[in-house]
């Protein structure tokens, strides 16, 4: 006799939630943060700068394009990153024969906004811009909103070299300018990153990107960073002045050391000795 | 080896591929540039402050690649919690980064999401399984 007592049979519980739920479940979260987190850059983005007038561009220029030599000498390299490779090409020549530096950059990228300041400082030793226009990197990527000035419509001259600028997109990554095919062989020669900002000086050195992060100039104006270099201790100064300290040896180096008032400078002498 | 599983273990091994070839882009090294165009930006994310463990110089993708192949052990062996807890944990783990990407750099690194994507298909199996199991 056996006084087991015989259980009920387990009943199998009954599925309460289909099985589509839970992973409909994850993707519907996931998807709700990421537009939350779209939502969220786009209202912590700052507002670009407004733009200044054109007399007060033109202040702003004259102010940057004109800061006196000690300026230079007392900076040196600063805190810019000595990114120039030397490079063998046919020497790069503009349309009026003389040694080219070539530009190419894009309206959108933080990294060109912050290079072109140090480009525009130093070139402007060798001769005269014009056409600047006051601009920013775009709103919608890493360090928004860079105050700068586009090459776009810009002008230079001088009796030493040509500036071949390039913007190839504006602020909205829209197509811009083109470069030429002998341009585009070039950079397709010497930036294998296929990343801009990227320099060219002559065929004789270039690089690519930025010397200094463009977080040098994060929520300041024009007139501020302006400001800001007139004063050699400031972290502007040293970072856009360095950088076009080297750029202005590099192109010293192209030139053959022309002019001599401006790369018989011991600063920029310096500089040249450490460029392979 | 329930059906799912097998899955799993090649969806943790192509983790773990792609998991390497984000820090072989890490130690490459990146100039400060941008791509001619668009924000789909690897540069700016592998080489943001984010890259690497906060506190050190490990980058954040060989994190990817020990959670991958410990997620690729878990799957081997029979269902149960450690795999949706791993998962959950993975899952958070992309949230920070989308996060991060999103709203801190405003740039979207297409190897990054494809290994986000990997760890969500991780989810959601785990996710699938455990209801199953419940049933």
């Amino acid at each position: 006799m056996s006084n087991r007592r015989t259980r009920p049979p387990m009943r199998k519980p009954v599925a309460t939630t289909p099985a589509w739920v839970m992973p409909a479940a994850v993707v519907g979260v996931l998807a709700l943060l990421v537009a939350t987190f779209l939502v969220i850059r786009w209202y912590t983005t700052p507002l670009p700068p407004p733009a200044p007038s054109t007399d007060t561009t033109q202040q702003i220029i004259t102010k940057i394009t004109t800061l006196p030599p000690s300026e230079f000498d007392a900076i040196g390299q600063g805190t810019a990153s000595n990114l120039l490779k030397p490079v063998s090409g046919a020497p790069l020549t503009g349309s009026t024969g003389k040694p080219e530096v070539f530009y190419l950059g894009g309206e959108f990228c933080p990294f060109c906004a912050a290079q072109r300041w140090s480009l525009i400082i130093g070139l402007s030793r060798f001769g005269t811009f014009s056409g600047l226009q006051p601009t920013t990197s775009a709103s919608d990527i890493e360090f928004p909103n860079t105050p700068t000035f586009t090459f776009r419509s810009a002008q230079f001259t001088s009796q030493y070299i040509d500036f071949r600028p390039v913007e190839s997109s504006d602020r909205d990554r829209n197509p811009l300018q083109t470069p030429t095919a002998a341009e585009q062989k070039v950079f397709d020669q010497y930036d294998s990153s296929r990343t801009i900002p990227f320099v060219d000086v002559g065929n004789r050195y270039a690089f690519t990107g930025a010397m200094y992060s463009p977080s040098v100039l994060a929520g300041m104006t024009w007139q501020e960073v302006a400001a800001a270099l007139q004063d050699p201790s400031s972290a502007p100064a040293k970072a856009i002045i360095g950088s076009a300290n080297l750029i202005t040896a590099a192109v010293c180096k192209m030139t053959g050391d022309q002019p001599s008032s401006v790369c018989s400078d011991a600063t920029i002498q310096g500089l040249e000795k450490n460029l392979k | 080896m329930p059906r799912a599983q097998l899955p799993a273990i090649l969806v943790s091994l192509a983790g773990i591929a792609v998991s390497i070839y984000l820090t072989v882009l890490h130690y490459a090294g990146f100039q400060p540039a941008c791509p001619v165009s668009g924000a789909l930006d690897c540069q700016a994310v592998l080489s943001s402050q984010y890259a690497v463990i906060a506190g050190s110089s490990i980058p954040t993708s060989a994190a990817g690649i020990v959670w991958f192949a410990v997620s690729a052990v878990l799957w081997s062996r029979p269902f149960g919690r450690a795999q949706l807890g791993w998962s959950a944990i993975g899952l958070v783990a992309v949230i920070y980064l989308l996060f991060i990407e999103i709203v801190r750099l405003g740039a979207i690194c297409l190897w990054c999401t494809a290994a986000h994507v990997l760890v969500v298909a991780l989810a959601l199996i785990a996710a699938a399984m455990w209801n199953r199991v419940r049933a």
